[in-house]
């Protein structure tokens, strides 16, 4: 069967084989479902055949999720991949982020309804991802992409603005930083904007709907969260509504960072020279109805943003 | 402080003589009514100054000699009397200055002391009685503050007690709470799988009800009755009893088996929590293990394996809840040793007196040096919030009250091993039916 026909193939890998079962039966009517209970099986299984969404348990003896979500990213970096889990573990949650990828945060016990609408979502990403891949490649628009991308500063931490400050004059990346949000967006509806480094607090203000709205807007720009806070719920929200790219804790460890800040330049980089590449992202709107709203009126003051860069909606 | 002027108390204004009043004069002045509380007088120069004290004692011992006061009655007091008596400023400290009289104090006490100014100049006489009535009020007041803060001490050290019980139990709840997840995943989601599944059913027992009414009635006509049979002909195709059937039964076995781990789950968790149950006389040691590792589950899942080698054991009195708690800690901090995987192993036995609790580990060891001070309170070598440092001096606490043992022996870099060893008969009960009191607890390290 020609790549492009094939069904969505959905791999779940969890230890306990009723969790398997049952979802299992809950999607296999509309894709094709793989199932492993031991995860070196499933890496096995990686190694052999294309997986579009990966669907991982943390709490696994023989490996756990979240390096088990890391190695299947080194296999299959245009899959999509999900930690599912009914613990709330900060460590496991970042380690899934920053080394997996993860495109959702999902925890047990779940509804069974907006599981299905998240398979759906990241099946119909799949979809399209493959269908551009496949299309022939346009106008190498590359070649007149600058060398230097632009990078959005929302934190006042002097280790992180010294590290952003080097990489911005040693490789020409153009610098915007902002003390409080109304000017983010501003810069935000100014300027292309391909990295976000920020903290959770921007001088009187939370940075999350903020960030949550950017994710909606313009899914392609990518977020560096550096914060002293570890809050499962909060990180949770983050990853799933604003689909952030990193999660550096403070004080920040300088190697750490700088993977993170390299990474996302990397794959900027790769995303400028390929517009019409398709993004594996897309944000969740925010559960709670007040957050919602604060969020979809800061889409609106974005407004600007997305007629310009035309990101799917 | 209290001690500014704490002095100034004991002062006593008394008229002091010059040094040529005569000693006929000073025995007469001895006589007043103002002086009969003093031992002593003093003599004090033109300008105020001490410089002496004549003491009724010194007096009698001239009078007594034979021709005493006829030789000394007219000599001026200054030949007599004593030219280095105790002085103080009344600016020193209580203590400095209970010190200095204490030091000086003979017995019989025969003098009292002077009490000058800042510039030396005579102000009063202090007398001892009244100095040592003041230490000793002084001595209560410090022993009662003694009592509180003893008393304070004893409620820190219950409210620590209490801290590292909820810390144990906050962790075991967290760690149930999301054990449960698990279990509630799949039923939940098998009993929403279940209802999608079974709504052809009903389709098709209403597309047979249609079809039977039909069959009934005399009056239908041919095409309603073909169409009646096509509908239920299509709702049969759309259930696969074979399948149907196979996944209703897999999604109800399931669904049974979640329910009975969940209500396991919750068991455990009400069994474990009850914290202060009183001591019950018939408490089967392993069911505390088992109890303990449900609850310690969450910590070790995934990381740990666990391997049980447990004996039949006679019934124990003990306070279940107690036991629980010391090996709750014993299998955290087994965990915690690990760095990745590890295994613990946990044997019991018994003999005709005693029941024996081991758990051992293959995780980092310690120290001989660490292994010293692990009973201690507050000693950790885990980071703030990791470790309380409570944790094995209260699990000794436990055992000691039961009338047991914790011994331990470990090496670095290859694992720990801690036995608990508890009476079958308490002491307290042996000692009540007359027997001999038991051993001292022993507290024993090895260093393996
Ligand atoms: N099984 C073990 N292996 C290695 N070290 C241990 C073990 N159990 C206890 N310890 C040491 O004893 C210390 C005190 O333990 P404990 O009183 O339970 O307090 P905490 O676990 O809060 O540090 C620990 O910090 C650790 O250094
Ligand atoms: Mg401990």
């Amino acid at each position: 069967m020609p790549d492009t026909q094939r069904p969505v193939r959905l791999m779940f890998v969890d230890d306990e084989s009723r969790i398997l079962r049952s979802l299992a039966l809950q999607f296999r009517k509309d894709y094709e479902v793989l199932t492993e209970s031991d995860p070196h099986l499933a890496l096995h299984r990686l190694e052999q055949e294309p997986i579009d969404i990966l669907v991982s348990d943390q709490r696994m003896p023989a490996m756990n999720g979240a390096e088990l979500l890391a190695r299947a990213r080194a296999l299959q970096p245009q899959g999509i991949r999900i930690l599912l889990t009914g613990y709330s573990d900060v460590d496991a949650a970042i380690q899934a982020l920053n080394d997996g990828e993860i495109f959702r945060y999902l925890t047990k016990p779940w509804n069974p309804r907006e599981m299905d609408d998240t398979i759906a979502r990241a099946a119909e990403l799949s979809l399209r991802q493959r269908a551009a891949r496949a299309a022939p490649a346009g106008a190498a628009a590359g070649a007149d992409i600058p060398h230097g991308i632009a990078i959005l500063l929302l934190d006042g931490d002097p280790l992180v603005e010294a590290r952003v400050l080097e990489l911005c004059a040693v490789d020409g990346h153009h610098l915007h930083r902002a003390r409080q949000v109304d000017e983010a967006i501003a810069i935000l509806n100014r300027e292309h904007v391909d990295i976000v480094i920020s903290d959770l607090r921007l001088g009187e203000h939370a940075t999350a709907p903020l960030l949550k709205s950017l994710a909606q807007v313009r899914p392609h720009a990518l977020t560096i969260v550096t914060t002293p806070y570890q809050d499962t719920q909060a990180l949770l929200a983050l990853i799933n509504q604003a689909q952030i790219f990193r999660y550096v804790l403070k004080p920040v460890s300088v190697k750490l960072f700088e993977r993170a800040l390299h990474a996302a330049v990397t794959q900027s980089r790769h995303w400028r020279a390929r517009p019409q590449a398709v993004v594996a992202r897309a944000a969740e709107a925010p559960r709670d109805e007040g957050e919602r709203a604060a969020v979809n009126g800061l889409v609106g003051m974005l407004g600007r943003l997305r007629g310009r860069f035309g990101a799917p909606v | 402080m209290a001690d500014i002027g704490a002095l100034e108390h004991l002062l006593k204004p008394v008229q002091a003589l010059t040094p040529d009043v005569s000693i006929d004069e000073v025995a007469r002045r001895f006589l007043l009514d103002e002086h009969r509380a003093f031992l002593s007088l003093p003599v004090v120069d033109a300008v105020q100054r001490p410089c002496g004290l004549i003491s009724r004692y010194r007096l009698q011992d001239i009078f007594m000699r034979r021709f005493g006061r006829e030789l000394w009655g007219t000599q001026p007091v200054s030949k007599v009397m004593n030219p280095a008596p105790l002085v103080l400023q009344l600016g020193t400290p209580f203590e400095t200055a209970a010190a200095q009289v204490t030091t000086r104090l003979q017995y019989p006490v025969t003098e009292d002391f002077i009490l000058v100014d800042g510039a030396g100049r005579y102000r009063g006489l202090g007398t001892v009685p009244h100095l040592l009535k003041a230490m000793e009020a002084r001595l209560l007041q410090r022993n009662q503050a003694l009592q509180h803060t003893l008393e304070d001490l004893k409620q820190s050290q219950a409210q620590l007690v209490q801290s590292e019980k909820m810390a144990s139990l906050g962790q075991m709840v967290a760690g149930i709470a999301h054990e449960l997840n698990t279990p509630l995943g799949y039923v939940g989601n098998n009993v929403d799988l279940l209802r999608e599944l079974s709504a052809p059913l009903f389709a098709l027992n209403e597309a047979l009800a249609h079809l039977s009414a039909y069959l009934g009635d005399p009056a239908t006509d041919e095409e309603a009755l073909a169409h009646a049979l096509e509908a239920a002909d299509a709702a049969r195709r759309a259930v696969d009893a074979g399948t149907l059937a196979e996944d209703f039964r897999q999604l109800l076995e399931d669904t049974d088996y979640g329910l009975r781990q969940i209500s396991e789950l919750v068991g455990g968790l009400k069994d474990f929590s009850r914290l202060d149950r009183a001591p019950s006389d018939d408490v089967d040691l392993n069911d505390c293990v088992r109890a303990a590792l449900l609850i310690a589950r969450n910590n070790l899942k995934g990381r740990v394996e666990v391997r049980q080698q447990l004996q039949a054991l006679p019934p124990l009195r003990c306070a279940p809840s107690q036991i629980n708690q010391v090996l709750l800690n014993l299998l955290n901090n087994a965990a915690q040793a690990m760095d990745g995987s590890g295994i613990i192993l946990i044997k019991s036995w018994a003999d005709e007196a005693q029941v024996h609790l081991s758990v051992e580990d293959n995780g980092k060891g310690m120290t001989p040096e660490v292994l010293e001070r692990i009973f201690d309170p507050f000693f950790t070598t885990k980071p703030v919030g990791e470790g309380t440092g409570l944790g094995l001096s209260i699990s000794y606490r436990i055992v000691r009250d039961h009338g047991g043992t914790i011994r331990v022996a470990s090496r670095p870099g290859r694992g720990t091993r801690f036995l608990i060893t508890l009476p079958l008969r308490r002491a307290a009960d042996a000692a009540e039916a007359g027997a001999a009191p038991a051993a001292p607890l022993q507290r024993e390290i090895e260093h393996a």
